[in-house]
């Protein structure tokens, strides 16, 4: 219902404002009249691309990608993009190795609208070169009638080894991820560079497929667990929130040794062909009404303060959901940073969890 | 004849950008390792060395394998009857039975392994068999289709012929019309298994994830761990693999021919 009432109010708004601008004034102020977004797939909300569109008199390539891996591999392949929306150790990464632009702070007026816990994160201490898109941060979904609440609270990541639950539950796959599960219930940090501890996280991760026999799934655990083929899941906040939404026996569950704060957030590569153009769809994203509409139709938590606010709030589409507006205040969370030679070695490991 | 002989040349090209290049680069990539700054490429065997030392990686090649055997087996098993009952059907029916094996194939790959998923995950079966189901019926009409075809051009005066010389119809099937048909069945078998081996996303989509095989494997190295090199040695591995064992499905045809 919300979400047609704000179609409504967007179409009353264009409306209002008699005509759209064209196509040549498009070209004229910015040069270009042709924007290529390349974005997470199902991460934006139905009416953005085309409210952007009719109101500036362009046209938006969007394109999807899977992971931040995904989304490298083919930045350094030569294509051309003017907005990418990476996680912030991705951006870390791109900063590096030099494929970003600042961004053009005097076009971004709306940067007010942010929500303070997501600005100045370590990956982009200003936000010089990075504005946040959606944020959040992972934890456990459970279903309250096959796992005791007792149990995930007092065991945290650990209750994930329970035998009780074997063959229940499933694993996000990725190494990355997993690793983080496993260094946080062992009290290390996540961003550990030191191989013993790296070896112990393996050595957690590796009893726990030996004796709990998980699926190791990304996505597929979201309609799995609404339709409980499994009984308990480790999730991404955001989509834990849909699967509280979708399915109210699920509960969810933030383990106290503490978790992955992280954010997406949007960028402009360096090679952009429409740089100009690309600052004006950053700074449109952050008007309440796209950040409303994104954060409604995708249920992961806004970068707009108001919209977390409304939405988390009595009569907001997520009221009474815990995993809508994380929160930021326990001192064990940590945020990814980019370290090439972890990373080679979890992903190796990672592999040989999975295949013993 | 002759002249239209240049018509070649377009495939000629594009065989060369889309098929020799690339297997270059993957040979180029398998054999070497990222270099420092001032030297960008370092010929190496460490790729291969580092795989076959391994036995994690030795087994994952091995459960492709027999993934790809076993379901290659079941299409033949499951797929020859249907073909022979097809063939002795009336042309018109026959047309129509070629319709409803291809039917399916209209509509995309990835988008019917999702509605198995759909169909599968209820039924709480174990995730080796949701997997064969998922690869046995993405397969299937490929083995139908090239077992048909072999069995309806097949003459049918050869079966009177040896009707006539006294064979009853179990001679006739196993003397007449199975070697007859090996031809299709081999091609069959070339169409299910080299996909079969290589798949990755039936697996992914319908095994829960802790079925890794060699095509996961690949995947994994060039999209998430980003090691390029040792990506494509695994391919030139795979290739290999598949070489060899086409290799031996060919020679047991001509063995056939000859006798």
């Amino acid at each position: 219902m919300k979400r047609i009432t704000s179609l409504l109010l967007a179409l009353l708004i264009l409306a209002g404002c008699g005509q759209s601008s064209t196509q040549s004034e498009a070209l004229e102020t910015y040069g270009c009249d042709v924007l290529n977004v390349y974005n997470w797939g199902e991460y934006i909300g139905s009416n953005v691309i085309s409210n952007f569109e009719q109101e500036y008199g362009v046209r938006v390539n969007y394109s999807l990608f899977a992971s931040n891996e995904e989304m490298y591999t083919k930045l350094l392949g030569g294509s051309q993009y003017d907005v990418l929306i990476p996680s912030d150790y991705m951006i870390e990464k791109l900063l590096d190795e030099d494929m970003l632009q600042p961004l053009d702070k005097s076009m971004i007026t709306n940067i007010d609208n942010l929500y303070e816990g997501v600005l100045n994160k370590s990956y982009d201490p200003d936000n010089t070169y990075s504005i946040p898109y959606f944020w959040g941060n992972v934890g456990i979904v459970y279903d309250t009638t096959l796992v005791d609440s007792a149990d995930v609270e007092s065991q945290g990541w650990e209750v994930l080894r329970n035998e009780k639950y074997k063959d229940m539950i499933y694993m996000y796959d990725s190494e990355r991820d997993s690793f983080m599960i496993a260094l946080k219930a062992l009290g290390y940090s996540m961003n550990t560079e030191n191989e013993d501890e790296l070896n112990e996280a393996y050595e957690w991760l590796s009893e726990l497929h030996n004796t709990m026999n998980p699926a190791y799934v990304t996505d597929e655990a979201i309609d799995g667990l609404i339709y409980g083929e499994k009984a308990m899941g480790v999730m991404y906040s955001g989509d834990a929130a849909y699967i509280l939404s979708e399915n109210e026996n699920m509960a969810y569950f933030v383990p106290e040794q503490g978790t992955n704060i992280w954010n997406d957030a949007m960028v402009i590569p360096s090679n952009a062909a429409c740089p100009k153009l690309a600052n004006e769809f950053i700074n449109f994203i952050l008007e309440y009404e796209q950040s409303y509409d994104n954060s409604s139709y995708v249920g992961y938590s806004s970068s707009n303060a108001e919209v977390l606010e409304e939405m988390s709030s009595e009569g907001g589409d997520y009221y009474g959901n815990n995993a809508y507006f994380p929160d930021l205040s326990n001192p064990l969370n940590e945020e990814f940073h980019n370290n090439e030679s972890v990373r080679k070695i979890i992903s190796e490991l990672w592999v040989k969890v999975k295949n013993q | 004849m002759k002249s239209f002989r240049r018509l070649v040349y377009p495939y000629m090209v594009w065989a060369g950008i889309f098929i020799v290049i690339p297997m270059l680069l993957i040979v180029l990539y398998a054999f070497t390792r990222e270099g420092n700054s001032t030297m960008t490429l370092n010929f190496t065997l460490d790729n291969f060395i580092r795989f076959f030392q391994d036995e994690i990686f030795i087994q994952v090649l091995i459960r492709s394998l027999i993934l790809a055997v076993i379901t290659t087996v079941i299409c033949i098993l499951i797929g020859y009857p249907c073909a022979y009952f097809i063939a002795t059907l009336k042309p018109n029916s026959q047309g129509v039975m070629v319709l409803m094996i291809t039917l399916p194939m209209w509509i995309n790959m990835l988008v019917r392994t999702y509605a198995w998923r759909g169909i599968l995950l209820e039924t709480g079966l174990p995730e080796e068999i949701k997997v064969y189901i998922g690869m046995v019926y993405n397969f299937l009409p490929f083995m139908i289709l090239q077992i048909y075809t072999s069995l309806s051009k097949m003459d049918k005066s050869l079966l009177i012929a040896a009707q006539d010389l006294g064979c009853d119809s179990r001679q006739v099937f196993t003397k007449v019309i199975l070697p007859l048909s090996i031809p299709g069945v081999i091609s069959g078998i070339t169409l299910v298994f080299l996909p079969a081996v290589s798949s990755f996303f039936i697996p992914k989509l319908l095994g829960g994830g802790s079925y890794v095989l060699i095509g996961n494997l690949i995947e994994n190295y060039f999209v998430t761990t980003g090691d390029w090199n040792f990506g494509s040695a695994i391919s030139l591995i795979m290739t290999v693999v598949i070489l060899i064992s086409m290799y031996f499905t060919r020679k047991f045809d001509y063995d056939k021919e000859a006798r």
